[in-house]
């Protein structure tokens, strides 16, 4: 590293607020929905009412007579003029690599067969009421388990026994079997893990634009991806890349599914390729809950072995991932990481596992925050105090015992992680300390209380490319940054990771602004428009913004800040080695009256008189930051829980996380992105769960039948933080969006466990609703009568 | 033109007058966003759980998505647009701003003319923060939100 | 989610709204606080040729907490009975069971008529209606009549109010001597009760005077407890009431299942909630 880019800035690790809270704070926000083109047209998407079956009539004619009704795209039409949506995560062997934008035999509820444009949406969804679709109905199966059944219809044919992917992880099978049947304990559970919807508050939506005179096409879209959802709206489209313009504004949440393109998407510009005006289509929340991808769902069948003396000996999960009605875009990549995550903080002698990506008739699974490592954490973490208790050991002195030391570091597990840099006992020595300070004395209120541990490790900043390629996830894994300081001395960074509530137009910020010796003020990230940002491959997913994305900032930054100094050298005659930036003024260190505004160097270089021999003209670095390695976060959450032995119902009394994502770039993000990935877990943990009915129809359809946390089920919690540098990402960060999530379930279910032992056997399952966890009480015996 | 299925609507929004030719069936979320272009209302359930389309009619905080908008007739409705005069961030704004409050900023408008709401009503703190389960957030874990409604509450009775 | 289509009057008297009614009749809906109706419309789970809205009719909205009766006329706002202090002392349960209702966001457009007449099993008002042994006042262009809370609830969603009828005003009497408490066990905090229980009890000395215990959330509508009433009446809270008591409870219902909870485990909340509300009503530990 240069001496410019390892030089101590004064705004990274500073609780700088957010730049752009202004206009969001007052209503100025642009949001898709917020976008009023002249003559829109509003689309609704016409979907599949069943579960599985063969579309065999469709008749718009009446639709075509209501008012505002103007036209319908139906599905033969739609067929003919797509192309397959390409499934970008494929696992060696994959049975189903694609699927059609408008599918002959609907394999969900909710599936999109066309599009019916109106003058408003109250007039379209009019006249989608009167679309008449006829389908030849065949069986379905819901039911992951069901579905691998000789008598389970087959989904696809690529896929027997509805199997799309069928793969061990890890150690060889033999291998892991000799090691468990050498140890003195198993302890074997089966676990189910629900299936969940993100639900970002703004659902999806795109506002598609179509310039016949150009053969442009644009999309705002709310993605967390313009460049992927770029390039694969073109190939379903035909078109040529650079005749495809995605715009991602304002975007409320993603949390995952927003991470690729959706047929339904593909359908509304092609829609609006035939109107010829722009057409908006906005998900409605109920179309949400079937329309967009869904997370989670998972069963475990996990067995930790151990000697007598407490040393891990071997882990292994057998996973059934239910993929849904065909595998997304990530298909049976949760899976995947669920087992690569599996071995967690610890040590063992062997580990393995089993991914097998089954289709069901439910709505397809995908990215959700916590991408399978919050069913590692959930399936390890409970097996640990499983262990624990068979043992009579302390469930905090079991992991210790465990731990790979921080002097083992870097350490490789048994399916190749490797993992970089930190100190995992340290986070759960803290964490262990923070959750017994403060409780109050345990009222005399009848409940049981208990405490419990969550120790995970994190897999963060999705690249390098190589390892990309190797695991058959197509997306380039690294990021562009383009770094400018303008004629005027102000600061310009272009980005290809695309923020949506992560504050990565502040964070990114900062770290260019301590290069460049700016204030903050000074400099401005702009993002999210294929037509000005760098490309992009991966977009923002899987906690890589800052790693990726802010290494490929600190490095283009910083080899500006060398430019500047040679240029700013020749205009003081001085040495570059001798100077500095301070608040956008270069000066000789220790002599500020030897100095020049870095808006005279800015202009020199822009007109481009007067510079050294060989110096190119212009301020500005272009860099492509592809990381020599992925970075490990990790975390310790303690919670401590009350459980009301008459209602089974849980209180979360405290809640501690123990942290450490490298090198902090504002604490005050990273807190808030911790609190809010702990509140999407308390959700896992107790309150949500979509549910089918034996027809594959969704019982789901408002915020009423599926409970998210609000403010009065996620409580005030302490957070810590340690900072151990990435040794891989330039400036040292880690990835941190998503390790909130990961650990609450786990922690929640280890409370509850140690509060109620004679239950421990049966804490399986999430959520851990009231009534899912008194029939646990009352299994057990241990429910009282009030 | 108006007949049983379209009104003329006149109601003043943030303190100036409007009227607006609309179907009856017209959610007053859609009449200000879409109508009236004030899109700091935001949309993110249209069944009154979330929250996001709260604004303030005659005072009181209200679903915008679960009115209809000849039930604004002759109403003071107000918005997030109305909140930072001259420009500048209100306190409530401000602290918000300060404990991070907001991640996207997508419910936020919501959160933000309930607690007007209450302010104005002189309820205290512990009603303002009873209020919030009325709000989905599902970026802050409403720790933040609860912080920026205590400095603002506290800069309220400090001043 | 846009509602369908619907011809709309907004009355400005009740003389207006029943004149629309006996018009319309069951092709009309009427529109209160619209907390319950306008999802649905927007679900488009309902969709009436004639909407009625009667937030503009005057004369509806009054509160009135004298005279052994808390009146609400049909419109009030739950948040004004909530906030109204006359009820708080005449009958402190009633704003304590609207606190449980939605939302304050809610509250402000949310009726006592519009509550009542939706008839939601889940409903909190009904159940403290059922308690009280209150009523519900009608008026059609024809009359008006007073039907008692179990003759006004007669199904999910379901009441005896005929298409030409309106609710106008909601009865609930104060018992000289009784205290109410109200719990409810929900998903999360403001969600729809699992199962709501609103527990009375006058007492002379430790002898219990009289008993009153309803639920919500257990049936298509609210149910009242009389078995477990009488057991005791008579006699003192202690523990083999308790105990009689929280069986009778189990005996006298049979809920459904819902996606949150199974009926079983309904049943038994049931019994914890008034076993709860009892022993908080009693005071000493039994």
């Amino acid at each position: 590293m240069s001496d410019a880019m390892s030089r101590p800035g004064t705004l990274v690790g500073q609780r700088v607020l957010r730049v752009n809270d202004g206009k969001l704070l007052t209503g100025a926000g642009t949001f898709v929905d917020d976008l009023h083109l002249p003559g829109t047209l509003h689309a609704v998407v016409l979907r599949s009412p069943i579960a599985h079956g063969r579309l065999v009539a469709f008749d718009a004619a009446e639709a075509l007579t209501m008012p505002g009704v103007v036209d319908v795209l139906a599905p033969e039409e739609a067929r003919d003029a797509t192309r397959p949506l390409r499934c970008v995560w494929l696992m060696p062997g994959q049975g189903q690599v694609d699927y059609p934008v408008v599918p002959r035999v609907v394999r969900h509820v909710g599936q999109a067969l066309g599009v019916l444009l109106a003058t408003s949406v109250a007039a379209a969804e009019d006249g989608a009421e009167r679309v008449r679709m006829e389908f030849e109905e065949l069986p379905c199966v819901v039911d992951v388990e069901a579905a691998l059944g000789d008598a389970a219809p087959q989904l696809d044919p690529g896929c027997p026994g509805n199997v799309a992917v069928d793969l061990p992880r890890g150690d060889p099978p033999d291998a892991v079997e000799a090691a468990i049947a050498r140890a003195d304990h198993v302890v074997a559970m089966r676990f189910a893990i629900q299936r969940l919807a993100g639900s970002p508050l703004e659902a999806r939506g795109v506002v598609a634009s179509w310039s016949p005179a150009t053969g442009e096409l644009t999309m705002w879209s709310s993605t967390q991806v313009p460049h992927h959802a770029r390039d694969h709206l073109a190939g379903a489209l035909g078109l040529a890349l650079d005749r495809v313009r995605v715009v991602a504004p304002d975007v409320g949440g993603g949390f995952g599914p927003k991470d690729h393109l959706y047929a339904d998407e593909v359908l509304v510009c092609l829609a609006a390729m035939r109107a010829r005006v722009p057409v908006k289509w906005i998900e409605d929340r109920r179309e949400a809950f079937t329309a967009t991808v869904h997370g989670r769902e998972q069963i475990h069948e996990a067995r930790l072995a151990f000697d007598d003396d407490g040393r891990f000996v071997a882990l292994h999960s057998d996973v059934l991932a239910d993929l849904g009605a065909h595998p997304s875009n990530v298909g049976a990549g949760p899976a995947f990481v669920a087992t690569g995550m599996l071995e967690g903080p610890y040590r063992f002698d062997s580990s393995g596992g089993r991914v097998r990506g089954v289709l069901t008739n439910k709505t397809p699974a995908g990215a959700y925050r916590g991408f399978g490592m919050q069913q590692a954490a959930w399936v390890r973490e409970r097996l640990v105090d499983e262990a624990a208790r068979t043992l009579g050991a302390d469930p905090a002195e079991l992991r210790r015992r465990n731990m790979i030391r921080a002097d083992e570091l870097p350490y490789t597990t048994h399916t190749h992680q490797n993992y970089d840099s930190g100190d995992y006992a340290a986070a759960l020595e803290r964490a262990t300390e923070l959750v017994g300070e403060g409780l109050p004395a345990a009222p005399d209120d009848g409940r049981r209380r208990g405490v419990g541990l969550c120790s995970y490790v994190e897999f963060t900043g999705l690249g390098p490319s190589a390892v990309q390629e190797i695991v058959g996830f197509a997306l380039g894994g690294y990021e562009t940054a383009v770094v400018r300081v303008e004629p005027d001395g102000r600061a310009t960074v272009l980005t290809g990771v695309s923020p949506h509530g992560q504050g990565l137009e502040t964070s990114l910020a900062q770290l260019a602004a301590d290069a460049l010796g700016l204030p903050i003020t000074d400099v401005r990230v702009v993002h999210g428009d294929t037509a000005t940002a760098p490309y992009s491959a991966a977009g923002t997913i899987a906690s890589r913004s800052m790693t990726v994305g802010g290494g490929a900032v600190v490095r283009a930054a910083g080899r500006l800040r060398v430019k500047i100094l040679d240029l700013a050298g020749h205009l003081l005659e001085a040495a570059p080695g001798d100077l500095e930036i301070i608040q956008g003024v270069v000066q000789v260190r220790g002599s500020p009256t030897a100095a020049v505004p870095l808006r005279t160097v800015a202009e020199k270089a822009w007109l481009a008189w007067g510079l050294p021999p060989g110096m190119a003209p212009g301020l500005e670095e272009k860099d492509l930051h592809d990381p020599q390695d992925i970075s490990y976060s990790y975390a310790t959450h303690a919670a401590a829980v009350a459980v009301d032995l008459a209602t089974g119902r849980i209180e979360i009394e405290r809640y501690v996380v123990v942290h450490d994502c490298g090198v902090i770039v504002n604490p005050m993000i990273v807190d808030g992105q911790t609190h809010g990935g702990v509140a999407q877990g308390i959700g896992n943990a107790l309150l949500e769960t979509l549910v089918y009915d034996d027809v594959g129809q969704p019982r789901i359809a408002t915020f009423h039948d599926y409970v998210l946390p609000g403010t009065g089920e996620v409580p005030d919690m302490v957070v810590e933080h340690t900072q151990t540098p990435s040794p891989f990402i330039p400036g040292g960060m880690k990835g941190m969006g998503e390790g909130g999530t990961i650990a609450p379930a786990a922690a929640i279910g280890n409370a509850l466990a140690n509060a109620v032992p004679e239950i421990a056997h049966l804490v399986t399952e999430t959520p851990m609703t009231p009534a899912r966890v008194w029939g646990w009480l009352d299994a057990a015996g241990v429910a009282t009568d009030w | 033109m108006t007949g049983p299925q379209t009104r003329v609507v006149r109601f003043a929004v943030n303190g100036r007058p409007v009227q607006v030719t609309t179907e009856v069936r017209t959610l007053v979320s859609d009449l200000l966003r879409h109508d009236l272009e004030l899109t700091g209302t935001h949309v993110g359930c249209e069944h009154g759980a979330c929250g996001a389309c709260t604004v303030l009619v005659d005072g009181a905080p209200m679903r915008s998505c679960l009115m209809l908008a000849p039930q604004v007739d002759g109403r003071d409705v107000r918005t997030v647009e109305g909140l930072a005069v001259g420009g500048d961030l209100d306190a409530l704004q401000e602290a918000f701003r300060s404990e991070h409050g907001l991640q996207c900023g997508f419910c936020t408008p919501g959160i933000l003319m309930t607690l007007t709401g209450e302010r104005e009503a002189g309820r205290t703190v512990e009603d303002a923060l009873a209020a919030l389960p009325g709000h989905l957030c599902r970026c802050t874990g409403y720790v933040n939100v609860r912080a920026a409604v205590r400095r603002a509450w506290s800069q309220l009775e400090g001043s | 989610m846009k509602p369908p289509p619907f011809r709309y009057h907004d009355p400005r008297t009740v003389e207006e709204a029943l004149g629309l009614l006996a018009e319309h009749g069951d092709e009309a809906r009427l529109l209160a606080g619209g907390q319950s109706l306008v999802p649905l419309l927007n679900l488009r789970r309902v969709r009436p040729r004639v909407l009625i809205d009667l937030n503009r009719v005057e004369g509806l909205d009054g509160v009135d907490a004298g005279a052994g009766v808390v009146r609400t006329g049909a419109l009030a706002r739950a948040v004004g009975v909530e906030r109204a202090p006359a009820v708080a002392s005449a009958l402190p349960v009633l704003p304590e069971a609207l606190l449980h209702v939605a939302y304050p966001q809610v509250r402000t457009r949310t009726t006592i008529g519009g509550n009542v007449a939706h008839a939601d099993p889940a409903a909190e008002l009904p159940a403290v209606l059922a308690a009280v042994g209150g009523d519900v006042r009608l008026r059609s262009a024809g009359g008006q009549r007073t039907l008692g809370w179990s003759a006004f609830f007669s199904g999910r969603h379901r009441t005896a109010c005929r298409p030409d009828e309106m609710v106008v005003a909601v009865d609930f009497p104060v018992a000289e001597g009784f205290a109410y408490t109200f719990s409810e066990l929900t998903p999360k905090l403001g969600s729809f009760a699992i199962v709501g229980a609103c527990v009375g009890l006058s007492r002379s000395g430790d002898e219990v005077t009289g008993a009153r215990i309803a639920l919500c959330g257990v049936a298509d509508t609210p149910v009242r407890l009389q078995a477990a009433e009488q057991r005791l009446t008579g006699g003192a809270v202690d523990a083999a009431a308790l105990e009689d008591v929280r069986a009778l409870v189990a005996g006298a219902i049979d809920p459904p299942g819902d996606l949150h909870a199974p009926g079983g485990y309904r049943s038994h909340v049931a019994g914890v909630l008034v076993v709860r509300g009892l022993r908080r009503l009693w005071g000493a530990p039994a």
